[in-house]
């Protein structure tokens, strides 16, 4: 069965959610619920790590999207590391990277532009 | 492996939850790796039978039914067929809400989206679907010639 695994560093300016294992239809409620805490509690940037999934699919960029957008709302932005050509295309193929969310391949750089 | 007119046949049924989409990648990685398939191309195959599923899963059946997903996979010599049929409530796939035109929804960003990429990571894709009867998503991809 698919397993995912969610940790959020609070150790930095803005907080990191690194996520680990496999995002389908069966573990992104678990990332929903993570991301919808942090975005009702603070209208600050949200940094996330997708470098170590193993795999995502529409229901994980559904969240993606869907939180983007209720930060957006605070003047927020997801900013998501991923490196894996996997994910790069499929986040190219559902135009997601166009709007509320900014693609990085270093978190380095995706903290230097939050806020 | 068989010859192109004469597929080695794979059949599951799982129960209509999302518990069980993980184990059908699964099973689909073992099927494909036999037919030479790349790395990129077995995680396309992933993508796009997962995505058939969660369509049966989220959207066939009313919640907490006990109802199932019937899977076929035709493994031919030179290309992988994939069959996903639900007997549940169907729909009209030019109903399928895009991404462009969602309201914001979850599911509704999930559904049209998810037939995007099995349109997009399959060579060959037809969604046949009736209001009340079910319906059948059939997927193929051909085996790289150099492969």
């Amino acid at each position: 069965m698919s397993d995912l695994s969610i940790q959020v560093d609070s150790t930095h300016p803005v907080s990191i959610i690194r996520v680990q294992g496999e995002i389908d239809v069966h573990t992104c409620p678990k990332l929903n619920q993570v991301l919808a805490q942090h975005i009702a509690s603070s209208s600050q940037d949200l940094v996330l790590d997708l470098d170590a999934i193993q795999y995502i699919d529409s229901t994980g960029l559904g969240v993606i999207a869907h939180s983007a957008r209720s930060l957006s709302e605070r003047k927020g932005t997801i900013r998501v590391i991923c490196t894996q050509n996997q994910v790069l295309k499929v986040f190219e193929l559902s135009g997601l990277h166009k709007k509320n969310v900014v693609l990085y391949k270093q978190e380095a750089d995706a903290l230097k532009d939050s806020q | 492996m068989s010859k192109s007119h004469k597929p080695v046949c794979v059949e599951m049924t799982i129960p209509s939850s999302s518990e069980f989409v993980s184990v059908v990648r699964l099973t689909l990685s073992g099927i494909a790796a036999r037919l030479n398939f790349s790395v990129e191309d077995i995680e396309d195959l992933k993508i796009a039978i997962s995505e058939a599923c969660t369509n049966a899963v989220q959207h066939a059946y009313e919640e907490g039914s006990h109802n199932t997903i019937d899977l076929v996979f035709n493994i031919y010599s030179d290309k992988l067929e994939m069959i996903v049929k639900d007997t549940g409530k169907g729909f009209n796939p030019k109903d399928a809400v895009s991404e462009k035109d969602s309201s914001g929804s979850v599911d509704k960003f999930g559904l049209g989206l998810g037939l995007t990429f099995i349109k997009s990571l399959m060579d060959e894709a037809h969604i046949e679907s009736k209001l009340g009867q079910g319906t059948t998503i059939s997927m193929t991809k051909y085996v790289p010639q150099n492969a």
